[in-house]
């Protein structure tokens, strides 16, 4: 934690108004009733103050606060009956909920928000009962009175709400938001969110999600029982009604009201929860009426609630007054300071298998990487790559595992995800997951326990490295794609890891950016880190890679210096095809208007570019196969073509009313539902039912594979993948299309079922549905399409028909990209 | 032997009345994401217009059917207005949401009925002798209207294109939009089948222990227990499930202690799911990471 001038003020105010409070009272200033609801109030925002920080920071929503709260209420009250003294007993109130909460933290860490939520309105219903039967200690439901309790020290009595807990109330609160304000610049919080937003990512930095729940909870519950502890004081008397789950409901709306996250919200909320009796006799509305509406209300209009919502209206105003203008983003300097060095280590990994069931997604891979060594692992969708990287980093829980990886001769296989940061493994990820609810400083600083002005100074210097001084303060969100893919890095790279493993770090960045990238790769290999890179841009990996290994279904096929690996026949065709079957293609008249055509069509999903400018037009009647590299755009160029994607600019005209289906990638069946219920589903989502819809069905089944058809109330799970891919085909015919798109309808199936369910799909053409075909290799692509479009990185770099004979060199030379040129061939 | 024999039989119409519910919960959270604290209040003001009809003379079977459609109507209003504003994807918001609504409702019956308790007829009054053993017709009454109930909702669910396109949704609501399911709708037929479970879960119950603003609240978290155990995506989870709590909790009442039944069903329910935190026929695709 630093203390910034900054949060040293905003800590002091909780105190401050505090003990201004205690003034007001002490003189005479607020009546006694008066006091009573102030020092209430100041329960109450302890109470919502760690519901709502709980679910800010930690995601845990708990309706159970209520029963945390009555533990500590009766237990002053059993203190006060036993004449125990009152700071021990405060103290055993706080581990009794403490701990309680932390058991709840823990139990629900391996549970969703919401079956977290529930196990704690199971707790908060069991202790209801229990308060209600222990009569011994609880009294029941007649309740149990709190008299005084005598001072550890000697010096006074705290209790039977005299004016003495009244002001222990309104203090207490007062350092409570106190700290809870300290608490906000801690790395403790912000592992926290860091846990709650993004477990999987949050465990590549080395925090473990189960023990974040588990002290978020158990704090919150201590909290908690401080704040029962003290309404028991000023009360003076204990009973089972005010622990109902109303109260639970009302702290969870009064936690929202306010915000959730923000220590402001929970004082609002407090107050609220307090005063919300008065306010509803006021207004003459029901109080629980009144209660409801409004967290419906902010729910619907201030999602943040009213606390944040009010202080991104004044910081907007400040601005305006302040200063003009945005801040900008600093490009990273040319030659970037060079990187700490790492420790040098050495990753082995033999003979390493992955299955997933009866798949083998990995077999027999063997390599090394020598400390300060680049290596790049390509290879074509579904080779493997994405499966070696989870095994590395420990994230293969579902499959088998063989063989052996080990970095500096400790076991990766065994070892928990957690724990590879601490051995030196950094990782950043394809679409630059960072933590979006922490500021650019934050998602570094909170790799690391604690924040000392060490690591303060640290993060500031990495910062500048990585192009984002001065950037700290903002929100990721507010950056540009280019500059969070440098954060993911940064985060990464925080500690000088001994290897760093990136998920396609050069996709989505402009051709500066990459060079960017290329010298910050240079750099850390420089000071001593290994790298391994997979990418599918093959252009850009050159550019930085020592050597290059390839992957072909689930196995290295190759490996070599750069230029080599690009020359080799059997690297070249996993990426191209080697379909050698032609198929009988007829020649159909693409004559007439084109049955939709794109004009100028760009999309962006958020910062980045999918498709830049594509002018296509589909002719009525023909086969067209739109080829690319994956993440080349063809998805999402299929999606707008069936128009249930709307694009960022240009526009899709349509000859007139043209059905469309689409065929998603991976076939996307409906897996517990059967073959016939799959075809069912397409028939109620176009209207089509009854004598009609079973005629359909006749139709489409007609159209399946002889076992598919004598079995149709199998669960579609149990077919085989080329039967699964058939099966989807026929659901989009269920509408009668005048235009199928199919998504990488080859994808995981074994050659002989590819040439069938190619062979079917041009046959629909023959029927005279218009098919676009989206589709990995080019060499596939030319021996089924009439048309060939080939994209590269949103752009449509070539057109074509199979029966140009120039056109394969073409297509070949677009689909690499332009700068590889050596030992361009026909396919 | 004959007194287990009552204790079980009446354990089981319980757990019809919690299946019934829980059934009604699942559905509309395998639809639309939101687990509906709501239901429970909801139904109660429902049961409330029914005893007015019941008062008015117009016999009990019209007051269930009373209850019934206002409880729909509610739930559909419900939906639109608060529900589908919020938009897709906010679980927690979505409950919150619907624990606003829960405290309106019970506050509007307070207002308006007051909060002492009515008595509600039963369907059927009178016992039935079963060799020594003497049951409540209502009890038969309330096991053989949910079976018929919940057969009604598997033949939905099983047999026609609408439930397959429901369960479709459920399954995966990206392809089901792929496919074309009009969300809306299907999110809307689930909303008003959920409530009119929950409505004869409550007619059937309420006769027992007479027609408070708070009556469904114990009934709901034991259909919350139900779907704990038997998985929050599952529906015969939850009927299952229900059922097990309805007869665990009467046997617990009987043979353990009147007076820790919940602690006791609760406490069996988390140690299963601590074991198996999927419920016992729960698949694991409802936590989203």
């Amino acid at each position: 934690m630093i203390l910034t001038w900054k949060v040293a003020v905003r800590a002091v105010l909780g105190p401050v108004a505090a003990v201004l409070l205690v003034v007001l009272v002490e003189s005479g200033l607020l009546p006694g009733y008066q006091a009573y609801s102030v020092a209430l109030a100041a329960t109450y925002t302890i109470l919502v103050l760690s519901v709502g920080l709980l679910a800010g920071w930690a995601g845990i929503w708990s309706v159970g606060h209520p029963a945390l709260f009555a533990i500590g209420a009766y237990t002053v009250a059993y203190g006060s009956a036993h004449g125990w003294t009152s700071e021990p007993t405060v103290l055993v109130a706080m581990l009794l909920a403490g701990g309680c909460g932390a058991f709840l933290g823990f139990a629900g860490a391996r549970f969703s928000v919401l079956y977290i939520a529930l196990l704690t309105l199971a707790f908060s219903l069991v202790a209801l009962e229990v308060i209600n039967r222990w009569v011994d200690v609880t009294g029941g439901d007649q309740g149990v009175p709190v008299t005084d309790l005598p001072s550890v020290t000697g010096a006074g009595s705290l209790g039977a709400g005299g004016p003495e807990a009244v002001v222990a109330a309104i203090l207490t609160a007062g350092i409570v938001v106190g700290i809870a304000v300290l608490a906000r610049s801690t790395s403790l919080r912000m592992r926290m969110v860091a846990a709650k937003s993004h477990p999987v990512v949050a465990r590549s930095v080395g925090i473990a999600p189960e023990a974040q729940s588990a002290l978020a909870f158990g704090v919150s519950g201590a909290a908690t029982g401080l704040a029962g502890a003290l309404l028991g004081l000023i009360t003076g008397f204990v009973s089972p009604e005010t622990f109902s789950l109303t109260l639970g409901i009302n702290t969870v709306a009064a936690a929202v009201l306010g915000g959730v996250g923000a220590v402001g919200g929970g004082v609002f909320g407090g107050i609220f929860l307090a005063f919300a009796p008065s306010l509803a006799g006021l207004l003459g509305v029901d109080q629980l009426i009144l209660q409801g509406a409004l967290l419906i209300l902010a729910l619907l209009l201030l999602p943040a609630g009213v606390v944040p919502a009010l202080g991104s209206v004044l910081r907007t105003l400040l601005r305006r007054v302040r200063r003009p203008g945005e801040p900008s983003v600093v490009e990273p300097p040319d030659e970037p300071a060079p990187a700490p060095a790492a420790e040098r280590r050495t990753l082995e990994v033999a003979d390493l298998g992955v299955a997933f069931g009866g798949l083998q997604a990995l077999e027999g891979v063997s390599l090394s990487v020598p400390p300060g060594e680049v290596l790049a692992i390509i290879g074509p969708n579904g080779a493997g790559k994405t499966t070696l990287v989870n095994a590395l980093c420990g994230l293969v829980s579902g499959g088998r595992t063989a063989g052996s990886a080990t970095f500096g001769g400790v076991d990766l296989l065994r070892a928990r995800a957690t724990r590879r940061r601490r051995l030196g493994i950094g990782r950043t990820f394809q679409h630059a997951e960072v933590f979006t609810e922490l500021t650019v400083a934050e998602n570094l600083l909170c790799t690391t326990r604690w924040t000392t002005p060490t690591r303060r100074r640290a993060v500031d210097a990495l910062l500048g490295r990585i192009g984002l001084a001065g950037q700290g303060d903002v929100q990721p969100d507010q950056l540009p794609f280019g500059p969070q893919k440098r954060l993911d890095l940064g985060r990464a790279v925080a500690e000088q890891p001994g290897l760093l493993i990136m998920d396609e770090p050069f996709g989505g960045l402009d051709a500066e950016e990459r060079r960017l990238l290329a010298g910050q790769i240079q750099g850390l290999r420089a000071a001593g880190t290994s790298v391994v890179v997979i990418d599918h841009v093959l252009e850009d990996l050159f550019a930085v890679a020592d050597r290059v290994v390839a992957f072909d279904f689930g196995r290295p096929i190759g490996s070599g210096a750069p230029e080599e690996i690009l020359a080799d026949d059997r690297v070249r065709s996993s990426y191209l095809g080697t379909t050698s079957a032609q198929q009988p293609r007829a020649s159909t008249g693409a004559e007439g208007p084109p049955a939709i055509a794109l004009s100028g069509v760009t999309h962006r999903y958020g910062g980045v570019t999918a498709l830049d400018g594509v002018d296509l037009a589909v002719h009525p009647g023909v086969v067209l196969a739109v080829v690319g590299a994956n993440g080349a755009g063809k998805s999402t160029l299929g999606q707008i073509l069936h128009g249930t994607l709307s694009p960022s600019s240009g526009t899709r005209t349509t000859d007139g009313d043209v059905r469309s289906s689409l065929v998603p990638e991976g076939r996307a069946l409906f897996r517990t539902l059967s073959v016939r219920e799959n075809l069912e589903v397409a028939g109620y989502a176009a209207g089509i039912s009854g004598r009609d819809l079973r005629s359909r069905i006749d139709q489409a089944v007609e159209w399946l594979p002889e076992r598919v058809r004598t079995r149709l109330s199998i669960p579609a799970a149990a077919l085989s993948g080329g039967e699964q891919q058939l099966l989807a085909i026929a659901r989009a015919l269920i509408a009668d299309p005048r235009l199928v798109v199919v998504d990488e309808p080859a994808l995981g199936l074994a050659p002989a079922l590819v040439d069938e369910v190619y062979g079917r799909i041009t046959g629909l053409a023959e029927e005279g549905v218009t098919v676009v075909v989206l589709e990995q290799l080019l060499t596939r692509a030319l021996a089924v399409a009439h048309e060939v479009v080939v994209l590269h990185e949103g752009v449509v770099r070539a057109t074509g028909s199979p029966d140009d004979p120039d056109f394969a060199t073409r297509a070949e030379r677009a689909y690499f990209g332009s700068p590889v040129s050596g030992g361009v061939r026909a396919g | 032997m004959s007194e287990l024999f009552l204790v079980v039989v009446s354990g089981i119409a319980s757990g019809a009345v919690y299946g019934l519910l829980g059934l009604g919960l699942v559905i509309i959270y395998r639809a639309t994401d939101v687990v509906n604290f709501a239901l429970a209040s909801m139904a109660t003001l429902a049961v409330y217009v029914a005893l007015m009809v019941v008062q008015r003379g117009l016999g009990v079977g019209a007051a269930v059917i009373a209850a019934v459609l206002v409880a729909v109507v509610l739930g559909l209003v419900v939906r639109e207005l608060v529900i589908r504003p919020l938009g897709t994807g906010r679980l927690f918001a979505a409950l919150v949401m619907t624990m606003g609504v829960s405290l309106i409702a019970e506050a509007v019956i307070s207002d308006v009925w007051g909060t002492e308790p009515h008595a509600f007829p039963p369907l059927v009054g009178g016992t039935v002798t079963l060799g020594s053993a003497t049951l409540a017709t209502q009890d038969l009454v309330v096991i053989g209207v949910s079976a018929v109930a919940m057969l009604a909702v598997g033949y939905l669910f099983t047999r026609t294109t609408l439930g397959s396109a429901m369960r479709a949704a459920a399954e995966s609501a990206a392809t089901a939009q792929i496919v074309g399911v009009p969300a809306q709708r299907v999110a809307r037929i689930a909303w008003a089948l959920g409530l009119g479970l929950a409505a004869l879960a409550a007619v059937l119950y309420v006769p027992r222990v007479g027609l408070a603003p708070t009556v469904l609240a114990a009934p709901l978290f034991r259909a919350f227990a139900g779907i704990f155990l038997g998985g929050l995506t599952s529906m015969h989870g939850a009927v299952i499930g229900g059922v097990a709590i309805g007869v665990l909790e009467n046997l617990a009442a009987s043979y353990v202690s009147a007076n820790f039944r919940d602690t006791f069903v609760f406490a069996l329910t988390i140690l299963i799911l601590l074991l198996r935190p999927q419920g016992l026929f729960g698949t694991r695709s409802f936590e989203r990471v």
